[in-house]
């Protein structure tokens, strides 16, 4: 199965051509954010090299948030037009699920963060069970701190990845994460490829038109802001 | 810290000032983020038509208080313009992707910062423009300051 994924949800943008879990090409920069003037040349560049046409591809792929809310929308317009009109499966993947992919087969909880700023990431909890990933908790946005606190109460190792991981670092008191390559620290459309083929086998896909954006937004932290801007005026 | 008071007479002088501002932002580590202050009418958007005059010469200032962010594409930096007026937390900031531009290679000017006190970067310029004079109408102060969290 030919799988074309693409992922642009943060300041990394990523394209990759796999045959089910074998990358075939994958083209990654990381140069701001500007996807919406280098994803499709990006697509095309993966596919002109491997001589493959859009007509070719059984499944597309997206990773469909959490992340930056202008990369996560031209990710899954991108991939809703190259889909359109084919016919063919399409699959949502989580943004943190794919980045926890990243460090699969790693023993301990795979903790993806994603800075969502002003003290908030974007995270999820995973562990590997005979090789496969296993989701511990919904993708949410919370505070660094309490990030800290429920992996304290959880007390095993953990890794982190994604672009939070320097101010997730950085904010926790006491916890030290398990030392990674940084080489896996950032976003991979193989990984989502890998990601969209297990959701696919379990009967996940979903058409064209039903691929949707999913956005995390931060009803807490605004709620908090909120009630200290009234204190510090009172 | 850059802490300067100025008075001027009339809309062009206040178009003067920002276009003052935005040659000397070119030249010096000035943050890159405007906090734009005062009611309505006042002059705001005036100031950034006078700004922008001189970072993307060939664009049209308007008020974005319909689209909420207006982009102006510069010779060297690019012009984010928003109004936040319309906006009251989180979750608007999110979904006009305002994180999006902070980490883009521009400049933002940002009229009604009032509204966004827990958004704001740690390092900015405040504008602060007042009516000052009941007896003269067209008299405005203008205070441009730096703004840095300790």
């Amino acid at each position: 199965m030919l799988i074309l994924s693409l992922d642009s949800t943060a300041v990394v943008g990523s394209v990759a051509l796999c045959r089910d879990d074998t990358p075939l090409a994958v083209f990654t920069v990381k140069n701001g954010n500007t996807h919406s003037e280098t994803l499709l040349p990006m697509v095309e560049a993966v596919l002109n090299t491997t001589n493959t046409s859009v007509a070719d591809i059984d499944l597309f792929a997206c990773a469909v948030g959490p992340g930056s809310f202008t990369g996560v929308r031209i990710g899954v317009a991108t991939v809703k037009g190259l889909a359109f009109g084919r016919e063919k499966p399409c699959a949502a993947v989580s943004t943190l699920e794919a980045l926890a992919e990243n460090l699969v087969p790693f023993e301990g909880i795979i903790c993806p963060v994603m800075n969502a700023r002003r003290g908030q990431v974007y995270n999820a909890l995973f562990h590997v069970e005979n090789g496969v990933l296993t989701r511990l908790v919904p993708d949410r946005a919370l505070s660094i701190a309490e990030l800290e606190r429920e992996l304290a109460a959880r007390g095993e190792p953990f890794a982190l990845c994604g672009d939070g991981v320097d101010v997730t670092t950085a904010g926790f008191q006491t916890l030290v994460p398990s030392a990674v390559s940084p080489l896996l620290a950032d976003q991979s459309a193989v990984s989502v490829a890998k990601c969209a083929l297990r959701a696919y086998q379990n009967g996940e896909a979903v058409s064209d038109a039903a691929l949707s954006p999913v956005y995390l937004r931060l009803p807490q932290a605004e709620r908090e802001r909120l009630e200290r801007n009234n204190e510090t005026k009172e | 810290m850059l802490r300067e008071l100025y008075q001027t007479k009339s809309t062009q002088e206040t178009e003067a000032l920002g276009a003052a501002l935005a040659a000397r932002m070119q030249e010096s580590d000035l943050p890159r983020y405007i906090a734009l202050y005062g009611d309505l009418g006042v002059g705001k958007t005036a100031f950034v038509r006078g700004f922008a005059s001189v970072i993307a010469p060939e664009s049209t200032v308007r008020s974005p208080t319909f689209a909420l962010v207006h982009e102006h594409r510069g010779k060297e930096l690019d012009l984010f313009h928003f109004d936040m007026y319309r906006i009251t937390g989180e979750d608007d900031l999110y979904s006009i992707g305002y994180d999006d531009y902070l980490t883009r290679n521009g400049i933002c000017l940002v009229e009604w910062s009032e509204n966004i006190p827990f958004a704001l970067p740690d390092a900015y310029l405040r504008v602060t423009i007042e009516k000052c004079d009941a007896d003269h109408p067209d008299l405005r102060a203008i205070c441009i300051e730096e703004v840095a969290a300790c």
